[in-house]
Protein backbone atom coordinates (compact mmCIF):
# COMPACT_ATOMS: atom_id res chain seq x y z
CA UNK A 1 0.00 0.00 0.00
CA UNK A 2 1.12 3.52 -0.66
CA UNK A 3 -0.17 6.63 0.82
CA UNK A 4 -2.01 9.45 -1.16
CA UNK A 5 -4.26 12.32 0.24
CA UNK A 6 -7.80 12.09 0.05
CA UNK A 7 -9.91 15.19 0.23
CA UNK A 8 -13.73 15.86 -0.89
CA UNK A 9 -14.68 19.21 -0.83
CA UNK A 10 -17.86 20.72 -1.21
CA UNK A 11 -17.84 23.89 -3.77
CA UNK A 12 -16.11 23.55 -7.18
CA UNK A 13 -13.26 26.88 -5.65
CA UNK A 14 -12.12 24.39 -2.73
CA UNK A 15 -11.86 21.36 -5.53
CA UNK A 16 -9.96 23.79 -8.16
CA UNK A 17 -7.56 24.93 -5.15
CA UNK A 18 -7.00 21.36 -4.39
CA UNK A 19 -6.20 20.24 -7.69
CA UNK A 20 -3.83 23.32 -8.43
CA UNK A 21 -1.36 22.43 -5.95
CA UNK A 22 -1.18 18.95 -7.71
CA UNK A 23 -4.52 17.15 -6.45
CA UNK A 24 -5.60 14.06 -9.02
CA UNK A 25 -9.38 14.71 -9.91
CA UNK A 26 -11.67 11.47 -8.65
CA UNK A 27 -15.01 11.31 -10.19
CA UNK A 28 -16.92 7.74 -9.48
CA UNK A 29 -13.40 6.28 -10.13
CA UNK A 30 -14.73 3.46 -11.95
CA UNK A 31 -11.17 3.95 -14.03
CA UNK A 32 -8.91 5.75 -11.84
CA UNK A 33 -9.32 3.32 -8.30
CA UNK A 34 -8.69 0.15 -10.56
CA UNK A 35 -5.86 1.66 -11.95
CA UNK A 36 -4.75 3.19 -8.39
CA UNK A 37 -4.92 -0.83 -7.23
CA UNK A 38 -2.55 -2.11 -10.35
CA UNK A 39 -0.45 0.74 -9.01
CA UNK A 40 -0.31 1.74 -12.92
CA UNK A 41 -0.93 5.25 -11.72
CA UNK A 42 0.27 7.25 -8.07
CA UNK A 43 -1.16 10.67 -7.33
CA UNK A 44 0.06 12.12 -4.36
CA UNK A 45 -3.42 13.33 -4.05
CA UNK A 46 -6.54 12.77 -4.75
CA UNK A 47 -9.89 15.51 -4.94
CA UNK A 48 -12.81 13.99 -5.28
CA UNK A 49 -15.57 15.82 -7.10
CA UNK A 50 -18.84 14.04 -6.01
CA UNK A 51 -19.56 15.74 -2.70
CA UNK A 52 -19.92 18.79 -5.00
CA UNK A 53 -23.85 19.94 -4.95
CA UNK A 54 -23.26 22.11 -8.36
CA UNK A 55 -21.76 19.31 -10.21
CA UNK A 56 -24.94 17.25 -9.48
CA UNK A 57 -28.39 16.63 -11.03
CA UNK A 58 -30.26 17.54 -14.24
CA UNK A 59 -32.14 20.73 -15.40
CA UNK A 60 -33.27 22.34 -18.48
CA UNK A 61 -31.06 25.52 -19.19
CA UNK A 62 -32.98 27.12 -22.06
CA UNK A 63 -33.41 24.67 -24.65
CA UNK A 64 -30.75 22.16 -24.06
CA UNK A 65 -30.63 19.70 -21.05
CA UNK A 66 -27.77 20.23 -18.68
CA UNK A 67 -26.15 17.42 -16.87
CA UNK A 68 -23.81 18.34 -14.04
CA UNK A 69 -20.61 16.35 -14.25
CA UNK A 70 -20.90 14.62 -11.15
CA UNK A 71 -24.19 13.30 -11.48
CA UNK A 72 -24.02 9.53 -11.10
CA UNK A 73 -25.39 7.13 -14.22
CA UNK A 74 -27.91 6.10 -12.26
CA UNK A 75 -29.31 9.21 -11.57
CA UNK A 76 -29.60 10.06 -15.55
CA UNK A 77 -31.04 6.99 -16.34
CA UNK A 78 -33.96 7.79 -13.65
CA UNK A 79 -34.30 11.12 -14.29
CA UNK A 80 -37.98 11.87 -15.74
CA UNK A 81 -36.60 15.06 -17.35
CA UNK A 82 -33.92 13.32 -18.82
CA UNK A 83 -36.43 10.23 -20.14
CA UNK A 84 -39.27 12.83 -21.25
CA UNK A 85 -36.41 15.17 -23.09
CA UNK A 86 -33.91 12.29 -24.62
CA UNK A 87 -35.14 8.99 -23.72
CA UNK A 88 -32.34 7.69 -25.88
CA UNK A 89 -29.19 9.66 -23.33
CA UNK A 90 -31.41 8.22 -20.05
CA UNK A 91 -31.58 4.12 -21.40
CA UNK A 92 -27.68 4.84 -22.84
CA UNK A 93 -27.03 5.60 -19.10
CA UNK A 94 -29.21 2.57 -17.68
CA UNK A 95 -27.28 0.24 -19.70
CA UNK A 96 -23.72 1.44 -18.65
CA UNK A 97 -21.67 -1.18 -16.82
CA UNK A 98 -23.85 -2.90 -14.10
CA UNK A 99 -25.45 -1.76 -11.20
CA UNK A 100 -22.42 -0.92 -8.83
CA UNK A 101 -20.36 0.98 -11.54
CA UNK A 102 -24.12 3.11 -12.78
CA UNK A 103 -24.00 3.94 -8.69
CA UNK A 104 -20.76 5.17 -8.83
CA UNK A 105 -19.78 6.26 -11.86
CA UNK A 106 -20.17 9.91 -13.48
CA UNK A 107 -20.74 11.81 -16.79
CA UNK A 108 -17.76 13.92 -16.23
CA UNK A 109 -15.16 11.15 -15.40
CA UNK A 110 -16.42 9.02 -18.14
CA UNK A 111 -16.04 11.68 -20.80
CA UNK A 112 -13.08 12.98 -19.04
CA UNK A 113 -11.52 9.51 -19.37
CA UNK A 114 -12.17 9.11 -22.84
CA UNK A 115 -12.14 5.63 -22.94
CA UNK A 116 -12.74 4.61 -26.81
CA UNK A 117 -15.59 1.77 -25.85
CA UNK A 118 -17.71 3.78 -23.28
CA UNK A 119 -20.82 4.87 -24.22
CA UNK A 120 -21.23 8.72 -22.79
CA UNK A 121 -18.71 9.56 -25.64
CA UNK A 122 -21.37 8.28 -28.65
CA UNK A 123 -24.15 10.84 -27.32
CA UNK A 124 -22.40 13.78 -26.36
CA UNK A 125 -20.98 13.59 -30.18
CA UNK A 126 -24.12 12.46 -31.56
CA UNK A 127 -25.82 15.29 -29.98
CA UNK A 128 -23.42 18.09 -30.94
CA UNK A 129 -23.39 18.51 -26.82
CA UNK A 130 -21.00 21.73 -25.37
CA UNK A 131 -18.69 20.62 -22.53
CA UNK A 132 -18.83 23.33 -19.82
CA UNK A 133 -15.46 23.21 -18.06
CA UNK A 134 -14.34 25.50 -15.18
CA UNK A 135 -12.77 27.70 -17.65
CA UNK A 136 -14.65 27.72 -21.60
CA UNK A 137 -17.39 25.70 -22.98
CA UNK A 138 -16.00 22.73 -25.74
CA UNK A 139 -18.02 21.69 -28.86
CA UNK A 140 -18.24 18.25 -28.89
CA UNK A 141 -16.35 18.20 -32.33
CA UNK A 142 -13.62 20.06 -30.83
CA UNK A 143 -13.67 17.51 -27.59
CA UNK A 144 -12.70 14.56 -28.12
CA UNK A 145 -9.02 13.96 -29.41
CA UNK A 146 -8.47 10.24 -29.93
CA UNK A 147 -7.89 7.61 -27.74
CA UNK A 148 -8.21 8.55 -23.50
CA UNK A 149 -7.04 12.03 -25.36
CA UNK A 150 -9.89 15.38 -24.63
CA UNK A 151 -9.36 19.14 -25.42
CA UNK A 152 -9.01 19.51 -21.41
CA UNK A 153 -6.39 20.66 -20.33
CA UNK A 154 -4.26 19.26 -17.26
CA UNK A 155 -6.39 20.09 -13.77
CA UNK A 156 -9.63 21.26 -15.68
CA UNK A 157 -12.87 20.16 -14.63
CA UNK A 158 -15.75 19.04 -16.60
CA UNK A 159 -18.50 21.02 -14.59
CA UNK A 160 -21.52 19.77 -16.63
CA UNK A 161 -22.72 19.02 -20.40
CA UNK A 162 -25.45 21.09 -22.01
CA UNK A 163 -27.34 18.69 -24.58
CA UNK A 164 -30.02 19.43 -27.38
CA UNK A 165 -32.71 18.35 -27.66
CA UNK A 166 -33.03 16.39 -30.88
CA UNK A 167 -36.34 15.22 -32.51
CA UNK A 168 -35.24 11.67 -32.11
CA UNK A 169 -32.62 9.08 -31.08
CA UNK A 170 -31.59 5.97 -29.90
CA UNK A 171 -28.55 4.06 -28.61
CA UNK A 172 -28.13 0.53 -29.64
CA UNK A 173 -24.75 -1.11 -28.39
CA UNK A 174 -23.37 -4.13 -29.02
CA UNK A 175 -22.06 -5.24 -25.39
CA UNK A 176 -19.10 -7.27 -24.27
CA UNK A 177 -20.78 -9.88 -21.76
CA UNK A 178 -18.22 -9.10 -19.03
CA UNK A 179 -17.19 -5.43 -18.46
CA UNK A 180 -20.58 -4.52 -20.53
CA UNK A 181 -18.23 -2.24 -22.64
CA UNK A 182 -19.39 -1.43 -25.83
CA UNK A 183 -17.90 -3.76 -28.37
CA UNK A 184 -19.52 -1.38 -30.49
CA UNK A 185 -22.03 0.98 -29.72
CA UNK A 186 -23.73 3.49 -32.28
CA UNK A 187 -26.13 6.76 -31.17
CA UNK A 188 -27.76 8.21 -33.74
CA UNK A 189 -29.50 11.54 -33.27
CA UNK A 190 -32.65 13.28 -36.05
CA UNK A 191 -32.53 17.10 -35.50
CA UNK A 192 -34.35 19.12 -38.14
CA UNK A 193 -31.14 20.49 -39.68
CA UNK A 194 -29.57 16.74 -40.33
CA UNK A 195 -28.44 13.76 -38.84
CA UNK A 196 -25.76 12.66 -36.60
CA UNK A 197 -23.79 9.40 -35.85
CA UNK A 198 -21.14 8.66 -33.71
CA UNK A 199 -19.58 5.35 -32.83
CA UNK A 200 -18.12 4.47 -29.84
CA UNK A 201 -15.90 0.90 -29.23
CA UNK A 202 -14.88 0.40 -33.02
CA UNK A 203 -11.84 2.72 -33.64
CA UNK A 204 -8.48 2.24 -31.99
CA UNK A 205 -8.71 6.07 -32.07
CA UNK A 206 -11.89 6.24 -29.81
CA UNK A 207 -15.35 7.75 -30.75
CA UNK A 208 -15.87 9.30 -34.09
CA UNK A 209 -18.76 10.32 -36.97
CA UNK A 210 -19.33 8.24 -39.22
CA UNK A 211 -20.38 10.94 -41.89
CA UNK A 212 -21.17 8.77 -44.80
CA UNK A 213 -23.99 7.55 -43.08
CA UNK A 214 -25.39 10.96 -41.57
CA UNK A 215 -25.34 11.89 -45.09
CA UNK A 216 -27.34 8.94 -46.00
CA UNK A 217 -29.84 9.47 -43.08
CA UNK A 218 -30.15 12.85 -44.01
CA UNK A 219 -31.71 12.77 -46.83
CA UNK A 220 -33.44 9.32 -45.91
CA UNK A 221 -34.00 8.37 -42.32
CA UNK A 222 -34.43 4.77 -42.40
CA UNK A 223 -32.42 2.05 -41.48
CA UNK A 224 -32.65 0.94 -44.84
CA UNK A 225 -30.23 4.07 -46.14
CA UNK A 226 -27.53 3.09 -43.94
CA UNK A 227 -24.77 2.68 -46.31
CA UNK A 228 -21.94 -0.38 -46.70
CA UNK A 229 -19.67 -0.68 -43.37
CA UNK A 230 -17.19 1.37 -43.18
CA UNK A 231 -13.68 0.29 -43.95
CA UNK A 232 -11.23 -1.86 -41.00
CA UNK A 233 -8.25 -0.12 -41.42
CA UNK A 234 -7.94 1.93 -37.72
CA UNK A 235 -10.57 -0.42 -36.18
CA UNK A 236 -9.99 -2.14 -32.85
CA UNK A 237 -8.81 -6.01 -32.70
CA UNK A 238 -8.53 -7.70 -29.79
CA UNK A 239 -9.64 -11.21 -28.94
CA UNK A 240 -13.19 -10.42 -29.09
CA UNK A 241 -13.52 -8.92 -32.40
CA UNK A 242 -11.51 -8.48 -35.82
CA UNK A 243 -11.42 -5.04 -37.13
CA UNK A 244 -13.45 -6.77 -39.81
CA UNK A 245 -16.31 -7.60 -37.19
CA UNK A 246 -16.28 -4.29 -35.63
CA UNK A 247 -16.66 -2.71 -38.79
CA UNK A 248 -19.25 -4.71 -39.98
CA UNK A 249 -20.85 -4.18 -36.30
CA UNK A 250 -20.94 -0.27 -37.22
CA UNK A 251 -23.47 -1.15 -39.47
CA UNK A 252 -25.35 -3.60 -38.00
CA UNK A 253 -25.66 -1.37 -34.78
CA UNK A 254 -26.82 2.12 -36.96
CA UNK A 255 -29.33 0.22 -38.40
CA UNK A 256 -30.52 -1.09 -35.25
CA UNK A 257 -30.46 2.49 -33.80
CA UNK A 258 -32.10 3.96 -36.74
CA UNK A 259 -35.01 1.43 -36.35
CA UNK A 260 -35.27 1.92 -32.73
CA UNK A 261 -35.38 5.76 -32.75
CA UNK A 262 -38.22 5.11 -35.51
CA UNK B 1 2.01 -6.62 -33.17
CA UNK B 2 3.22 -5.25 -36.35
CA UNK B 3 3.39 -1.81 -37.22
CA UNK B 4 4.69 -0.31 -40.48
CA UNK B 5 4.32 3.12 -42.35
CA UNK B 6 5.77 5.56 -44.30
CA UNK B 7 6.14 9.44 -44.22
CA UNK B 8 8.49 11.83 -46.53
CA UNK B 9 11.03 14.29 -44.89
CA UNK B 10 11.69 17.18 -46.73
CA UNK B 11 15.18 17.00 -46.15
CA UNK B 12 18.08 15.41 -48.25
CA UNK B 13 18.43 11.25 -46.95
CA UNK B 14 22.11 12.61 -45.44
CA UNK B 15 20.42 15.22 -43.00
CA UNK B 16 17.11 12.34 -42.35
CA UNK B 17 20.40 9.72 -41.54
CA UNK B 18 21.79 11.99 -39.20
CA UNK B 19 18.96 13.17 -37.12
CA UNK B 20 18.06 9.44 -37.05
CA UNK B 21 21.39 9.03 -35.14
CA UNK B 22 21.12 11.93 -33.46
CA UNK B 23 19.85 11.52 -29.57
CA UNK B 24 18.75 15.36 -29.20
CA UNK B 25 16.23 15.27 -31.99
CA UNK B 26 15.09 11.72 -31.00
CA UNK B 27 14.29 12.47 -27.76
CA UNK B 28 12.83 16.16 -28.88
CA UNK B 29 10.89 13.54 -30.90
CA UNK B 30 10.03 11.17 -29.00
CA UNK B 31 6.62 11.75 -26.81
CA UNK B 32 7.32 11.53 -22.92
CA UNK B 33 10.84 10.84 -23.60
CA UNK B 34 12.91 12.90 -20.48
CA UNK B 35 16.07 11.32 -20.62
CA UNK B 36 18.03 10.18 -24.24
CA UNK B 37 21.73 9.23 -23.96
CA UNK B 38 24.49 7.37 -26.20
CA UNK B 39 26.14 4.92 -24.30
CA UNK B 40 28.03 3.35 -27.37
CA UNK B 41 29.02 3.83 -30.53
CA UNK B 42 25.69 1.92 -31.61
CA UNK B 43 23.85 1.81 -28.35
CA UNK B 44 21.37 4.23 -26.61
CA UNK B 45 19.63 4.23 -23.24
CA UNK B 46 16.43 5.95 -23.05
CA UNK B 47 13.88 7.09 -20.26
CA UNK B 48 10.06 7.58 -21.59
CA UNK B 49 7.09 8.33 -19.51
CA UNK B 50 3.77 7.05 -21.07
CA UNK B 51 0.56 8.17 -20.26
CA UNK B 52 -2.38 7.15 -21.25
CA UNK B 53 -5.72 7.63 -19.88
CA UNK B 54 -5.29 7.04 -16.18
CA UNK B 55 -2.25 5.38 -16.60
CA UNK B 56 1.13 7.03 -15.98
CA UNK B 57 4.52 4.42 -16.39
CA UNK B 58 7.92 5.26 -16.62
CA UNK B 59 10.21 2.59 -19.01
CA UNK B 60 13.68 2.90 -18.74
CA UNK B 61 15.20 0.66 -21.87
CA UNK B 62 18.12 -0.03 -23.65
CA UNK B 63 18.33 0.32 -27.81
CA UNK B 64 21.13 -1.19 -29.87
CA UNK B 65 20.86 0.11 -33.33
CA UNK B 66 22.20 -3.11 -35.93
CA UNK B 67 22.42 -4.05 -39.34
CA UNK B 68 23.49 -0.36 -39.80
CA UNK B 69 23.98 0.51 -44.18
CA UNK B 70 24.45 4.04 -43.85
CA UNK B 71 22.87 6.45 -44.95
CA UNK B 72 20.32 3.93 -46.38
CA UNK B 73 18.72 1.67 -43.44
CA UNK B 74 19.33 0.10 -39.85
CA UNK B 75 17.42 -1.86 -37.40
CA UNK B 76 16.68 -0.78 -34.40
CA UNK B 77 16.53 -3.17 -31.19
CA UNK B 78 15.38 -1.99 -27.58
CA UNK B 79 14.31 -3.78 -24.76
CA UNK B 80 12.35 -1.76 -21.86
CA UNK B 81 11.23 -2.16 -18.08
CA UNK B 82 8.32 -0.26 -16.80
CA UNK B 83 8.06 -1.34 -13.26
CA UNK B 84 4.95 -2.97 -12.06
CA UNK B 85 3.91 -1.81 -15.48
CA UNK B 86 5.34 -4.59 -17.38
CA UNK B 87 7.56 -4.95 -20.06
CA UNK B 88 8.25 -4.09 -23.68
CA UNK B 89 10.57 -5.89 -26.58
CA UNK B 90 10.52 -4.40 -29.77
CA UNK B 91 12.63 -4.11 -33.17
CA UNK B 92 12.09 -1.79 -36.11
CA UNK B 93 13.51 -1.48 -39.30
CA UNK B 94 14.15 1.82 -41.20
CA UNK B 95 14.93 2.49 -44.80
CA UNK B 96 15.58 5.89 -46.52
CA UNK B 97 14.64 6.27 -50.10
CA UNK B 98 15.57 9.65 -52.00
CA UNK B 99 12.41 10.58 -53.54
CA UNK B 100 11.49 13.85 -55.06
CA UNK B 101 11.16 16.44 -52.25
CA UNK B 102 13.30 15.00 -49.77
CA UNK B 103 13.49 11.90 -48.29
CA UNK B 104 11.13 8.48 -47.93
CA UNK B 105 11.66 7.22 -44.51
CA UNK B 106 9.77 3.58 -44.26
CA UNK B 107 9.73 1.66 -41.32
CA UNK B 108 8.47 -2.20 -40.40
CA UNK B 109 8.42 -2.54 -36.57
CA UNK B 110 7.33 -5.66 -34.48
CA UNK B 111 6.57 -5.01 -30.64
CA UNK B 112 5.96 -7.36 -27.93
CA UNK B 113 4.33 -6.31 -24.37
CA UNK B 114 3.88 -8.23 -21.42
CA UNK B 115 3.14 -7.75 -18.18
CA UNK B 116 0.43 -6.04 -16.41
CA UNK B 117 -0.42 -3.28 -18.87
CA UNK B 118 -0.64 -5.95 -21.77
CA UNK B 119 -3.02 -8.16 -19.31
CA UNK B 120 -5.06 -5.07 -19.16
CA UNK B 121 -4.49 -3.16 -22.19
CA UNK B 122 -5.27 -5.62 -24.74
CA UNK B 123 -8.35 -3.26 -26.39
CA UNK B 124 -5.67 -0.52 -26.59
CA UNK B 125 -2.14 -1.28 -27.27
CA UNK B 126 -2.31 -0.97 -30.73
CA UNK B 127 -4.32 1.98 -30.80
CA UNK B 128 -2.01 3.66 -28.24
CA UNK B 129 1.18 2.03 -30.47
CA UNK B 130 0.16 3.97 -33.48
CA UNK B 131 -0.76 6.87 -31.72
CA UNK B 132 2.70 7.09 -29.76
CA UNK B 133 3.96 6.76 -33.08
CA UNK B 134 2.16 9.20 -35.06
CA UNK B 135 3.07 11.77 -32.52
CA UNK B 136 6.80 10.50 -33.30
CA UNK B 137 7.03 10.96 -36.74
CA UNK B 138 4.90 14.54 -36.50
CA UNK B 139 7.57 15.77 -34.23
CA UNK B 140 10.32 14.87 -35.95
CA UNK B 141 9.17 15.96 -38.95
CA UNK B 142 8.54 18.99 -37.78
CA UNK B 143 12.38 18.68 -36.58
CA UNK B 144 13.89 17.83 -39.01
CA UNK B 145 11.59 18.84 -42.61
CA UNK B 146 8.27 19.20 -42.56
CA UNK B 147 6.88 19.25 -47.03
CA UNK B 148 5.50 21.70 -47.85
CA UNK B 149 2.16 20.42 -48.58
CA UNK B 150 0.04 18.56 -47.10
CA UNK B 151 0.79 14.87 -48.54
CA UNK B 152 -1.25 11.95 -49.49
CA UNK B 153 1.18 10.14 -47.87
CA UNK B 154 0.44 11.16 -44.34
CA UNK B 155 -2.48 8.83 -43.58
CA UNK B 156 -1.69 5.83 -44.77
CA UNK B 157 0.82 6.55 -42.72
CA UNK B 158 -0.47 6.96 -40.04
CA UNK B 159 -2.25 3.99 -40.14
CA UNK B 160 0.40 2.16 -40.76
CA UNK B 161 2.74 3.78 -38.43
CA UNK B 162 4.05 1.88 -35.70
CA UNK B 163 6.47 3.31 -33.86
CA UNK B 164 8.95 4.26 -35.92
CA UNK B 165 11.90 5.24 -36.39
CA UNK B 166 14.90 5.17 -34.55
CA UNK B 167 14.74 6.50 -31.67
CA UNK B 168 11.60 5.18 -31.04
CA UNK B 169 12.30 1.86 -31.50
CA UNK B 170 12.71 2.35 -27.99
CA UNK B 171 9.95 3.85 -27.46
CA UNK B 172 7.79 1.22 -29.85
CA UNK B 173 9.29 -0.63 -27.39
CA UNK B 174 7.90 1.32 -24.71
CA UNK B 175 4.73 1.22 -26.12
CA UNK B 176 4.32 -1.97 -27.18
CA UNK B 177 5.18 -2.95 -23.73
CA UNK B 178 2.53 -1.26 -22.50
CA UNK B 179 -0.10 -1.71 -24.40
CA UNK B 180 0.71 -4.84 -26.82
Amino acid sequence: MYSFDYVKPSSLQDALDAISGGGQPLGGGQTLIPTLKQRLAMPEALVDLTGIAELKGVSMSGDKLSVGGATRHADVAASAEVKAKIPALAALAGQIGDPQVRNRGTIGGSIANNDPAACYPSAVLALGATVRTDKREIAADDYFQGLFTTALEEGEVVVGVDFPVPEKAAYQKFVQPASRFALTGVFVAKFAGGVRVAVTGASQDGVFRWSEAEAALSSNFSADAVPAAPVADGMIGDIHGTPEYRAHLVQVMTKRAVAAAG
Amino acid sequence: MEISGTKLIAADRQTVWEALNDPEVLKASIPGCTEMEKTGENNLEATVVAKVGPVKATFKGAVELTDINAPESYRIVGEGKGGVAGFAKGEATVNLAEVEGGTELTYQADAKVGGKLAQLGSRIIEGFARKMADEFFTNFQEKVGAPEAPEPEEAPAETAEGEGEGGEGEKKGFFKKLFS
